[in-house]
């Protein structure tokens, strides 16, 4: 199978079909930004994008993705590298503290501001449930989004 | 001509090490010192390397300790390279663990890098040099004003974070790698269990399977282990189901044992309880003005990343270990005495560590990755499940807690607490039962640690009993202080209540250190104390205060506005935290921490709390065992007190007020004072159910 990965095109080997898009993702691409937490879809550290939208990538076999485009953490850069508004927003409130969950946070908040570009505390609240953090982020992380809102074009 | 400056050891500064014994579970190390601070800080062509010589687990060190070298040697920040070194990098250091990493390492760490400096423009590049013991005043990385103007520098590794790049130890690759999984009875490593038997024939025709291991190193406690290998981290599932492992299982415990072992009403009827932090006569007959009952429960740490680690040997039979462990050099010395390697065959890189709390400072998943790695002579990732974490892991302990007090002419008088708990800093995780009754002589500084009342009472008696459990109890984040103070300011509260004092005033009254007595005051000005929140149709509402000292060293106090339904359901809407830990390298980061230990005190008040059934932790998930989300966070206030007193500890002070605050606010918003935690809703419903 073919697996489109933050617009590459990916041969998938046949001992690896029958994985989580987690475990693809992180074991055979290397793409290891994205987050083992819990391994049933409870944390939001796995959080990717299929087809556009915020999936948990740990219950999702990968062979369900084979016709839908996968975007991570390692994709959310843009030309040259430039950090998307989300990642720079988290630099500039300095949110990370451990940084285990931050990626699965990011990944579900773009996927929040393409939903929604003006979200406020109950939407960001709501759209980040999902996402737990331990280390207490929480109020740099609505920041951030917010950060992130305002400086969408 | 060699080109590196390497700086050595000064006379002058003396080395101690840990009183007590050198049991497995507290390792003796040197006390960090310019004089072991040489290999941290080098220098080559104008440019430097520092090998940090602490775990980053999220206290973002790497970034404190990077701006004390940079202020120290006047470098520019992109001229200092972080490193995460390897046992073979730097000499041994204690674990990362007590909020110890700016109080004990900024100084040595300086001193070395000053001394570096004062070479350098002497026209020194190369060779050792004595570092000298420059004392605090003369060093520049304390200064009230160092890197003040720059602004709060960018996080060591923060890109890489949001980046997404391989920072954690799941992260390490290696070639030809293949992935392990230990599989032990579904019971606490406590009982004795091992396999009656499986069906091996059906594993190995599972696709990707690749070897099955049974040595006596993959017992953990009591508990024998299968070990399962296979090519990709799916198959260990397939393989698990297929292998279909029969235990046999010694004995069993419910909730039920433990409550009974804590029980403290048959140990208070025998007597004084084993351990003693304060001893003071009270009259233990007389009737007492508060007497309150705080249970705390068993909980995990929960912190993101599961443990896990990476091993290979090499051909030669060196071992190469990754691990995100809290002790990097304990962890090279587990290796070496339970596989027979000699320390220098044996390299062990410690990485980022996605958050440990004090859950990351023994050896278990490095230890089954290493034997599976030997086994299988392929280098194999073994990655905890979640469900492992909560099985195998070991948790806070639970402690059940009688305070009792008398009050005369409005203060303090008389003061006993009583309580009981597991071991923490002997943990069960490590001792085996027989040595147990050695550290028993001891003690454990761990239970003990915020034990002693901050406030002055005529007669004071703290004591309490250690218990063994049959569940696995460590470490986690401020040892007993967590809990041991939301008992006490809990009952302080009440002692304020039935004296018809402001609980804020009363405190002030009695507060033995000034310091803490400071950020009280400053805690309650910002919080405006004097003009509560208004009162809701709909709605209870209510604001509490707590305060504490960490480590004798740090000070925070909090103020908690909550709100109540009928229904019972609590939210916390506000926490402002004033918090002291002498002179602050880093402002921002140290508010970071202050925000943590806040949404850790909401999570003992609201979330925290393991279930015990069918003789283990019965969680699997963190469905189970819930942690505070985004929506229950409220906005928080933090507050640095700063004069210029040695830096202290940041990682773990304000969760000894954090709690207390939020419990006194509920007492306030409903009359009802909480005694078992988490606060259960049903506990403070006006509707009838």
């Amino acid at each position: 199978m073919l697996l489109n990965v933050n617009g590459v095109v990916a041969e998938i080997p046949r001992a690896w079909q029958e994985e989580s898009l987690l475990s693809v993702l992180r074991e055979h691409l290397g793409l290891v930004g994205t987050k083992y937490g819990c391994g049933v879809g409870v944390c939001g550290a796995c959080t990717v994008h299929v087809g556009g939208e915020a999936r948990r990538s740990c219950l999702t076999p990968v062979a369900a993705c084979a016709g839908a485009p996968v975007v991570t953490i390692e994709g959310l850069a843009g030309p040259g590298g430039a950090l998307h508004p989300v990642q720079a927003a988290w630099l500039a409130e300095a949110v990370p503290q451990c940084g285990y969950c931050q990626a699965g946070q990011i990944m579900s908040t773009v996927a929040l501001l393409r939903r929604n570009p003006a979200p406020d505390d109950a939407a960001i609240d709501a759209a980040l449930a999902g996402n737990l953090c331990r280390c207490g982020t929480h109020q740099r992380i609505r920041r951030a989004v917010r950060r992130a809102a305002g400086e969408r074009p | 001509m060699k080109r590196r400056t390497f700086l050595s050891a000064a006379a002058g500064l003396s080395v101690s090490f840990l009183a007590g014994c050198a049991l497995p579970v507290i390792p003796r190390r040197p006390a960090p010192s310019a004089a072991g601070a040489h290999a941290w800080i080098r220098h080559h062509e104008g440019r430097y390397a520092l090998y940090l010589p602490r775990v980053e687990m999220g206290q973002n060190i790497a970034t404190a300790m990077k701006q004390v070298a940079c202020a120290e040697l006047g470098a520019a920040w992109d001229r200092v390279n972080v490193i995460l070194p390897a046992t073979s990098d730097i000499g041994p250091v204690r674990a990362t663990v007590g909020s110890e990493s700016v109080r004990d390492f900024a100084v040595p760490l300086a001193q070395a890098c000053a001394t570096l400096r004062d070479a350098l423009a002497a026209g020194r590049t190369e060779g050792h040099i004595d570092a000298r013991p420059y004392p605090l005043e003369a060093l520049r990385a304390f200064r009230a004003d160092a890197g003040a103007a720059a602004g709060p520098p960018a996080l060591v590794q923060g890109e890489a974070i949001v980046r997404g790049e391989a920072l954690y130890v799941a992260d390490v690759r290696r070639p030809g790698m293949v992935f392990g999984r230990v599989l032990r009875a579904p019971a606490s490593p406590e009982l004795a269990a091992r396999p009656l038997g499986y069906d091996a024939a059906a594993a190995r025709a599972e696709p990707g399977f690749v070897a099955l291991v049974r040595d006596p190193l993959l017992r953990q406690g009591r508990s024998e282990g299968v070990g399962i290998v296979a090519r990709t981290p799916g198959a260990l599932d397939r393989i698990e189901s297929a292998l279909a492992v029969r235990w046999h299982v010694d004995g069993g415990f419910t909730q039920a044992t433990i409550d009974a072992a804590l029980d403290l009403a048959p140990r208070l009827a025998r007597g004084a309880l084993a351990k003693t932090v304060r001893r003071g006569c009270i009259d233990r007959a007389a009737r007492w003005d508060v007497d309150l009952a705080i249970d705390v429960p068993l909980a995990a740490h929960g912190a993101i990343e599961p443990r896990a680690a990476v091993a290979e040997f090499g051909s030669d039979g060196r071992l190469q270990l990754w691990v995100g462990s809290q002790d990097v050099f304990y962890q090279r010395d587990v290796m070496a005495r339970r596989l027979g390697l000699e320390n220098d065959r044996i390299v062990v890189t410690g990485c980022r560590v996605g958050g440990a709390f004090g859950g990351k400072t023994i050896c278990t998943v490095e230890l089954e990755a290493a034997v599976l790695a030997r086994a299988a002579a392929r280098p194999v990732k073994v990655q905890w499940t979640r469900a492992q974490e909560f099985r195998f892991g070991f948790h806070r302990p639970p402690s059940r807690h009688r305070l009792r007090a008398r009050l005369e002419d409005g203060r303090l008088s008389q003061w006993w607490h009583a309580f009981s708990s597991s071991h923490i800093l002997f943990t069960n995780a490590v001792v085996p039962p027989w040595l147990q009754h050695v550290t028993d002589l001891i003690g454990d500084d761990g239970v003990a640690r915020g034990a002693a009342l901050p406030y002055r009472a005529a007669a004071q008696r703290t004591e309490f009993d250690l218990v063994r459990l049959p569940v696995l109890t460590g470490p986690w984040r401020g040892l007993g202080a967590g809990p041991n103070a939301l008992a006490i300011e809990s009952a302080i509260d009440e002692c304020a209540r039935a004296a018809n004092a402001d609980a804020v005033a009363f405190r002030i009254a009695q507060i033995e250190e000034p310091r803490l007595a400071r950020v009280l005051q400053c805690a309650a000005a910002a919080a405006g104390w004097g003009h509560k929140p208004a009162p809701a149709a709909d709605r209870r509402v209510g604001r509490g205060v707590a305060c504490g000292t960490y480590k004798g060293t740090s000070h925070a106090a909090v103020v908690a506005d909550v709100e109540v339904d009928a229904s019972g359901r609590l939210r916390v809407t506000r926490l402002v935290c004033a918090h002291d830990c002498g002179r602050v390298i880093n402002p921002d980061q140290v508010r970071a921490q202050c925000e943590g230990n806040l949404v850790w005190g909401l999570g003992m008040v609201i979330a925290d709390a393991l279930p015990v059934a069918s003789s283990r932790v019965a969680a699997d998930s963190f469905a189970d065992a819930p942690i505070p989300r985004i929506g229950d966070v409220p906005p928080m206030e933090i507050l640095l007190v700063d004069a210029g007193d040695a830096p202290s500890g940041a990682g773990e002070t304000a969760i000894v007020a954090a709690a207390g605050a939020i419990a006194n606010a509920v007492r306030d918003a409903t009359g009802h004072r909480p005694t078992r935690f988490p606060v259960a809703a049903g506990d403070l419903r006006t509707l009838p159910a």
